[in-house]
């Protein structure tokens, strides 16, 4: 498989100081997949992706990328990628349409704009000036800049964050697009329900290193077939507390947020109602779900990914 | 090419649309033009220049035989007169009167010229007109030098500018003497000194002296202000970052930025050159070489200050912080609206460093409205030498994208 691999790194590093932001990692990215960084702030996701992106210049290790290997990202690769940064910003008095054409004329071969505009749903708004946009359109405008020269290889470096549920969707219908169109994707988020959504293959990340590596599937059927029971219950005792241990193999007490693992889910759900009706604690919020990427990095870490 | 060709329209779509922007590259510079035309013009062409000069004579050799010191007097005298005309005289002359002793009268003369009361007070001192005989016109090697004492105020520009006139006046009366002693060709001189003389004091206007002063004001707070506050406000709002993702470079983009910018150095020339000429009736002309070239070099100047300041500056407020402090001192302490000649040498130590001032004296000597300053090779060298530090600095030190 190793001929449809788009983007290969090994041993990447990157110090700054004594902070070992990008510490040793490696991945591959086969063509025509979204592959996420999944990660906390400060996992080193973004360092990886400037990196890739030509911003930044790695202390250490491999890049290959198209079927060469290169020592940094020159203007060769740049004419066959598409970056979406996490805080870029646009001329506030500049129309959309001038965005678009001048991006255009950063490369060799650019799509028609208006096909670009039409793609991300801003052809109404090719003569607004860039300060009137909400931020949502502001996103989607940054996502046609990215896909001007209809790049092989993308770079969404956390395109949703900020953004309202309903931008959100519309953003993951985007990428899912991409997909579709047989695009790389490479993706980073701090969102896990995203992750699993769009991803063919996570790389979880934390304090610079990898932490797991696979698909979504394959990361949280580590769990094996273990179900996870979760209700709110503020202020427990530690009399009620050590009551629940009882009622399944793993127990969490995150804030107000109870979770049980079990891999019995009825025997479980029996000792739990019996617990409630005994300590007289009401089961608010209960769930019952199988479990997912936030799971595995909690199990990994002992922490939440958005600590 | 196509890439420098867009970013340059893009930093004039945004000159142009940003009101803030706009306000400092056009709209101040046609205010500035507007009030100033309309205030010191009018004075200007109400109150001719005429300057109160005080001729004292204490000559007593040889005063009807040789007549010298009564030439000099007569040269004043004669300007101090109605003109051909009718325009107000160039001086107002104040002599002793019968009864009053010559030396009280000149200390008393002395008082009004400390308090600015006078533009410059001339003696001919004692032995002036033996001087003159026995040293000009016999050539006698051990005769006394003869010497007229011009006495001035250091911080007053009509005192300057009186003196220079006096020392043409006294030029003049020079060039008699020697030609009635047969020792001077007069060929060679007469031309050049008439000459200056009628185009600055007479013909000059305010508009025609202010014009090439509000075009460089324009050009210097463009990039002042203009250079480093696009730079870095884009750096900082990571919109230069999103363009380094790209296949643009930094050189790329550097010759994007500084042809839009030449642009509205261009857009500017000409809003200003047609106010001027159609709203204010200026009369000079730019087509000329040396005009064109010191043009192009005072863009070029204040481009690359703006690239200094860039470099220097840690944010976009700390740069156009820095602007604001410069701004000011390196306008008025450039000649760009009055002249700078007779201020205190102190402030005149931050003329002669100023490279504002080489260009602003350089473009007014090239169109003939000022006489030179300075050395017309430092009119070139000191502005190329700030291009050079500028340029070196921000090679150096200037980030093109947000510090981690």
């Amino acid at each position: 498989m190793a001929d449809t691999v788009l983007l290969r790194v090994v041993d990447l590093a990157k110090h700054y100081g004594d902070v070992r932001a990008v510490d040793g990692i490696s991945f591959a990215v086969d063509a025509a997949s979204v592959f996420t960084l999944l990660g906390p702030n400060g996992a080193g996701k973004t360092t990886t992706l400037e990196i890739l992106e030509g911003i930044r210049e790695p202390d250490a290790g491999e890049i290959h990328v198209f079927g060469n290997r290169v020592n940094r990202i020159g203007r060769t690769v740049k004419q066959r990628m598409g970056v979406l940064l996490q805080d870029g910003g646009f001329e506030p008095y500049l129309r959309v349409h001038e965005v678009m054409r001048l991006f255009a004329s950063f490369f060799e071969n650019p799509l028609p704009i208006d096909d670009v505009l039409s793609r991300v749903a801003l052809e109404e708004k090719a003569g607004a000036l860039v300060r009137t946009l909400s931020g949502g359109q502001k996103q989607r405008l940054a996502v046609g800049a990215a896909l001007i020269n209809d790049p092989e290889l993308i770079f969404l470096d956390e395109p949703t964050t900020g953004l309202d549920p309903q931008a959100r969707r519309n953003m993951w219908s985007i990428v899912t697009g991409l997909k579709t169109d047989g695009k790389t994707v490479v993706l980073t988020t701090h969102y896990m329900e995203e992750a699993e959504a769009l991803s063919d293959l996570v790389c979880i990340m934390d304090k610079g290193t990898v932490i797991a590596n696979g698909t979504p599937r394959d990361l949280t059927q580590a769990f094996g077939e273990e179900t996870m029971i979760e209700f709110r219950g503020d202020n427990l005792s530690d009399e009620a507390a050590e009551g629940l241990r009882t009622c399944a193999e793993e127990l969490r007490i995150d804030g107000g947020t109870v979770t049980l693992e079990t891999s019995d889910l009825p025997a479980t759900m029996e000792s739990l109602l019996a617990w409630s009706r005994v300590q007289d604690i009401p089961l608010r919020s209960l769930t019952v779900r199988q479990p997912n990427l936030e799971d595995v990095f909690l199990a990994l870490t002992g922490r939440r990914l958005r600590e | 090419m196509k890439a420098v060709l867009f970013i340059s329209l893009t930093h004039v779509a945004t000159a142009i649309r940003e009101r803030v922007t706009l306000f400092w590259f056009l709209i101040f510079p046609v205010f500035m033009l507007v009030i100033l035309s309309m205030i010191f013009g009018q004075i200007a062409e109400e109150r001719e220049i005429s300057f109160d000069i005080t001729l004292v004579n204490l000559d007593r050799s040889e005063m009807d035989s040789s007549g010298f010191a009564a030439r000099v007097t007569d040269a004043f005298e004669g300007l101090a007169g109605p003109t051909i005309a009718a325009q107000a005289p160039l001086f107002t002359l104040h002599q002793p009167g019968g009864a009053q002793a010559p030396a009280d009268f000149l200390e008393a003369e002395l008082n009004l010229l400390r308090r600015g009361r006078r533009a410059a007070v001339v003696v001919i001192p004692d032995g002036f007109g033996n001087a003159v005989l026995h040293g000009v016109v016999h050539t006698e090697n051990d005769a006394q030098p003869a010497m007229i004492n011009v006495y001035m105020s250091r911080t007053s520009i009509a005192s300057e500018t009186a003196t220079e006139i006096i020392g043409q006046v006294l030029a003049e009366v020079d060039r008699a003497i020697l030609i009635g002693a047969e020792r001077f060709d007069p060929k060679d001189e007469i031309e050049s000194r008439a000459h200056w003389l009628r185009q600055e004091e007479a013909e000059t206007r305010y508009i025609d002296f202010l014009l090439p002063g509000i075009i460089l004001m324009a050009f210097f707070t463009n990039g002042l202000f203009g250079v480093p506050g696009a730079i870095l406000f884009n750096r900082d709002r990571r919109i230069l970052r999103r363009y380094w993702v790209t296949p643009l470079s930094v050189p790329r983009y550097l010759a994007g930025f500084s042809l839009g910018h030449l642009a509205l150095c261009c857009l500017q020339f000409w809003i200003l050159f047609l106010l001027g000429r159609y709203g204010f009736g200026a009369t000079i002309s730019f087509a000329q070489p040396d005009a064109l070239l010191t043009l192009v070099l005072a863009a070029a100047t204040f481009m690359a200050f703006g690239f200094l300041i860039a470099a220097v500056a840690r944010t976009a407020n700390a740069g156009m912080a820095t602007a604001n402090i410069l701004n000011m001192p390196m306008m008025f302490l450039s000649g760009m609206f009055f002249p700078v000649s007779g201020l205190p040498p102190l402030i005149m130590a931050i003329v002669y460093a100023n490279p504002v001032s080489y260009l602003v004296n350089g473009l007014r000597v090239s169109l003939g409205v000022e006489s030179s300053f300075f050395q017309p090779a430092l009119m070139v060298l000191v502005p190329l030498a700030w291009i050079g530090l500028s340029v070196a600095v921000a090679a150096r030190k200037l980030r093109w994208d947000v510090e981690r």
